[in-house]
């Protein structure tokens, strides 16, 4: 029983001479890695090439163009009644009421304890994009990083790494500003007008950055073949400075 | 058979007198070796086949979100501590290494163990969080220094496995643990490393057991033999298969080396099932039963891993641990005896408990609601193969923290509702959303969410009741010149005869009428008749309208009906149009999946934030306001019987006829849930949306904790102060006086100033005022 194997081998060292190829010249590759941990990408790779289709990196998807954006149209002084344009303005200008000068109402239902307490999200509370040095660590920290990912080409890394600022501080403005300024940069103009859009909503009482924003949608709108409407938005920008 | 024993028979009798017997044994020999070579060159061809290409299939792989830390964010730390657990960080005095963490009082001092994101590689690194109240004070790498951001690991939540079920993570060699490599060549096959594949000396004690024994029960399969079974042969038990395997596993020796025979085995072995799934490789072993990565296994686990080579089943930790601990101690005392390791080495482990994760933990749970959601999404733009051979790394934005939260409160609602007749038959659903990125957080499509099957959260298309009544007031408020939230609606019964040629009568849940209100009062008392009147005024196909905007594909038919909710919606749908009104009037399509990485860690598709103004934010206040009162004076009160007052929040019952369906969809400034209760035979229950579903969905805040509703005030928005009865313009001096926002041009004429009387004395605000501050 235990000799068996003798001539077996024998035979196969024999027929290995012919059929195969030498050890270590064969290619061992696994297909996969470790995950966790031990996360170690290698850069022979030793890891066959994915033959994963790439779906298209396109940053739109269909998001359809809405018509219903309903545009407030102040018919004058602050105090007349204003009448409601509900036609479709997409993708024509948006004609927000003028900037409020007068002192917001922070608790807009003030009674008793229905106040709405501020939340702890940080936020830059004044001055515009040249208070980079205003905003607090985490998201500091993340807008450098997409700085230098868009510096270097890597507009994804950068979108991705805006996204993960916008996730820790949603209502900063000046991570939609950046987002909005990405977005343009992978010719994606259509979102970077409403990230600019909505980082207008949120940045009440910032002159500079609302302007920068305005700014942003000019260009956006120009590259949208809508030239009226970059005209709006770049007399816009001129109001809020 | 035959072939294998010829050039035996042949080398027998060399010395065979007759010779024709030898002429005849030669040539038979002969022909044995020629089919004996064919038989090697296509067994050959096998075993470099399989052994050099893609050695295996390996499923996606879906993580959750990775927690972020910061100075500043809002986690408190028992849920830190329940993230680290779940990720099998090990509790130490001082932490030590990757996957160690240290609790002293608010401090807890950790090693990350670093992970390759879409965005680039996060360093492992030692990290101290401090904690205050339910908040991150301070963040601080080694030596001190602050760090501003960190992100932890993701937790594996799933993956996507193919017809066959094989699921493993694939390990380097180099990857393993101490112990490891010694233990299982100790155990399993202790000649390794000086023999070609098959080991005679083993054969032969197998042989000698099975023999005097009378029974099979000692295989001497080498590692190689037990690699070449599992790797290329079936389970089927023969004479000839066994030879099969011997070949093959000499052959397999001439190719490749001892360490990457053994690297292979590391990944193929068989340790366990879990339900469908077949558990390979000691890689996802490890997770799977510590849920650690294998290289910070310490002796006592790597000593029941090997262990359970044996009988995967028979040796099951979980099923039996006293049979998995007995088997465990057995080996590390055979390690000690072999020397392996010390006796003291060895006896400091034997103490150690198993140490494998508890069933139902974060680490021990599944999540089918989830991860049906991940798959539909990716099967949009991958094709099956794609998903269950790739070893792709799909990352979501899936919180376990709010999904245990969430699971929680509905076993806890349902438990404290036992008592309703019928109750038992109710399934239920929920979608849990972050209004500020439009990402799914946590979902449950059964009552037993570990259940897969039908997954109602997305897939149950149920009216939505009253949830559908803040489309009709938006539509109205987006018009200002007619209506404000104090506008007078009539609140008195009517019939029409709808387009479809029927007569619709209306009633209010509680039957009556309620004469004249505010506007933002059928709203908050979900009052039919005057959301009724409303919505034919300002016509039918224009909610409609107002709904697709709101982020509704679906297409309804333009019957008065749908004005209180006879369309059918799923909670997801529910949940992207509450959405849009949470979110300032901007629609963003919800998605689970954040990115999705190839097995190489190469970035492959990201799916991209995107958001659309479909409102005017000014409108958007406004409902906002109304859907707030909701909560304080009308049908969503009861949520203050439990949560602090404090906590600005917004929301809308609904009810079907019958109480079929009991609904509710709200949200605070970071977190949105919609929680449907039903039967699957769309039969009664015993609820309605404020007596079921808000139960569950008020649970559910109370456990997360989120952050009170905040948003800024557009600048075409207004407040003024208006007489709490009569809606006319007021002063803030006046009794009765209550401010109430407006788009500007639409407040009512300011009133005269009362004197000296302060606004805020509780003496002075009208029945309806208390109401809602109570």
């Amino acid at each position: 029983m235990n000799k068996w194997w003798v001539p077996a081998i024998t035979a196969l060292a024999l027929l290995n001479g012919c059929s195969s190829v030498q050890r270590g010249s064969i290619p061992v590759v696994d297909a996969g890695t470790a995950v966790s941990n031990s996360e170690r990408i290698s850069a022979n790779g030793g890891f066959r090439q994915t033959t994963v289709k790439r779906p298209t990196q396109a940053q739109s998807q269909n998001i359809p163009q809405d018509s219903g954006v309903v545009v407030m149209v102040p018919g004058g002084g602050a105090t007349t009644s204003a009448p409601i344009s509900s036609s479709p303005i997409t993708p024509g200008p948006i004609i927000p009421g003028p900037v409020d000068s007068a002192p917001m109402q922070s608790a807009p239902i003030n009674q008793g304890t229905y106040n709405m307490p501020s939340s702890s999200i940080p936020s830059a509370s004044a001055g515009g994009l040249s208070a980079d040095e205003q905003l607090d660590g985490p998201v500091l920290a993340l807008l450098s990083t997409a700085q230098q990912q868009q510096a270097g080409g890597d507009l994804n890394g950068a979108s991705s790494s805006l996204e993960r600022a916008q996730r820790v501080a949603p209502r900063e403005p000046q991570v939609l500003y950046r987002l909005a300024q990405v977005r343009m940069a992978q010719g994606d103009a259509a979102q970077a007008e409403q990230f600019a859009r909505r980082g207008l909503t949120l940045a009440a009482g910032r002159p500079a950055l609302q302007a920068s924003l305005w700014g942003l949608i000019a260009q956006a709108r120009e590259k949208q073949g809508d030239a009226a409407g970059a005209a709006v938005a770049r007399q816009k920008a001129k109001v809020s400075l | 058979m035959t072939r294998t024993r010829s050039p035996r028979s042949a080398k027998k009798r060399p010395s065979g007198g007759l010779r024709s017997w030898l002429g005849w044994a030669l040539k038979l020999s002969l022909v044995g070796l020629v089919v004996l070579a064919g038989f090697a060159v296509y067994l050959d061809a096998i075993v470099q086949e399989k052994f050099s290409g893609k050695r295996w299939t390996i499923p996606a792989k879906v993580y959750a979100r990775p927690l972020e830390l910061f100075v500043g964010q809002k986690l408190s730390k028992e849920d830190f501590l329940t993230e680290l657990d779940a990720l099998g960080y090990r509790r130490e005095s001082v932490a030590n290494g990757p996957g160690a963490a240290a609790v002293n009082g608010n401090v807890v001092d950790l090693n990350t163990r670093g992970f390759q994101f879409y965005e680039g590689l996060e360093q492992a690194q030692p990290v101290r969080v401090r904690f205050s109240g339910d908040y991150v004070a301070e963040l601080a790498g080694a030596k001190g220094s602050k760090l501003a951001v960190v992100r932890l690991e993701p937790l594996l939540i799933g993956g996507l496995y193919p017809k066959n079920l094989e699921d493993r993570i694939l390990i380097k060699i180099d990857q393993v643990p101490p112990y490891l490599l010694e233990t299982l060549v100790t155990v399993e096959d202790r000649d390794f490393y000086s023999h070609f594949g098959v080991s005679p000396k083993s054969i032969a004690r197998a042989v000698w057991v099975n023999t005097s024994s009378g029974k099979m029960r000692q295989g001497g399969s080498t590692l190689t033999q037990q690699l070449v079974k599992n790797f290329y042969l079936t389970n089927e038990r023969s004479l000839s298969r066994k030879l099969t395997e011997a070949m093959m596993a000499l052959l397999l020796e001439l190719h490749y080396d001892k360490r990457e025979i053994l690297e292979a085995y590391l990944n193929e072995v068989f340790v366990g099932q879990d339900g469908q799934r077949a558990v390979h490789g000691f890689g996802l072993a490890s997770q799977f039963f510590f849920s650690q990565p294998l290289s910070e296994l310490k002796l006592h686990q790597v000593a029941l891993l090997v262990g359970m080579v044996k009988g995967p089943s028979a040796y099951n930790p979980r099923r039996y641990p006293e049979r998995a601990l007995e088997r465990r101690n057995l080996v590390l005392d055979l390690l000690a005896q072999q020397g392996v390791a010390t006796p003291e080495q060895v006896e400091a482990a034997k103490k150690m408990p198993l140490g494998v994760t508890k069933r139902g933990s974060l680490a021990d749970s599944s999540f089918p609601g989830f991860l049906d959601l991940v798959k539909r999404q990716l099967r949009e733009d991958y094709r099956d193969e794609d998903l269950t051979e790739e070893g792709l790394r799909i990352f979501t934005s899936f919180d376990p923290i709010l999904q245990m939260k969430a699971e929680a409160s509905v076993n806890d609602t349902f438990k404290r509702l036992a008592g309703r007749k019928g109750s038992e038959d109710v399934e239920a659903a929920m979608v849990v959303t972050n209004p500020e990125t439009g990402e799914v957080q946590a979902m449950i499509g059964s009552r037993q969410a570990s259940f897969a099957g039908f997954n109602r959260a997305l897939d149950a298309v149920r009216p939505i009741g009253s949830l559908i009544k803040p489309a009709v007031y938006l539509t109205a408020l987006e018009k200002p010149s007619q209506y404000t939230l104090t506008s007078w609606l009539s609140d008195e019964a009517f019939s029409v005869k709808g387009a479809d040629g029927q007569v619709w009568k209306p009633q209010n849940y509680d039957r009556r009428s309620h004469g004249t209100v505010f506007l933002y009062q059928g709203l908050a008392h979900s009052y039919n008749l005057s959301t009724a009147r409303l919505g034919l005024e300002i016509g039918v196909p224009n909610v409609l309208k107002t709904l697709a905007r709101l982020g509704v594909s679906r297409e309804f038919p333009a019957f008065p009906s749908m004005l209180l909710g006879a369309g059918g919606l799923s909670p997801m749908e529910v949940a992207t149009m509450y959405q849009t009104l949470a979110n300032g009037g901007f629609n963003t399509p919800m998605r689970g999946i954040r990115s999705v990485l190839t097995a190489e860690g190469e970035p492959l598709k990201r799916y991209p934030f995107q958001i659309q103004q479909r409102f005017d934010p000014g409108s958007i206040y406004l409902i906002q306001s109304a859907m707030q009162r909701v909560m304080r004076e009308g049908t969503g009160s009861s949520v203050y019987n439990v949560l602090p007052k404090t906590l600005a929040l917004a929301g809308k019952t609904g009810t079907s006829n019958d109480s079929r369906d009991s609904w509710f969809a709200g949200f605070s400034q970071d977190l949105l849930a919609v929680v449907w209760l039903g039967r699957d035979d769309n039969g009664k229950t015993p609820f309605t949306g404020a007596t079921g579903a808000l139960q569950v969905w008020t649970s559910f805040m109370r456990k997360a904790d989120p952050l009170p509703l905040d948003m800024p005030q557009p600048d075409n928005v207004v407040q003024a102060w208006v007489d709490s009865r009569t809606g006319q313009g007021s002063d803030a001096n006046c009794p009765g006086a209550v401010q109430m926002p407006y788009i500007r041009g639409s407040e009512p004429p300011p009133g005269a100033a009362c004197g000296g009387e302060s606004p805020a004395s509780g003496d002075s605000v009208s029945d309806w005022i208390k109401g809602w501050m109570n």
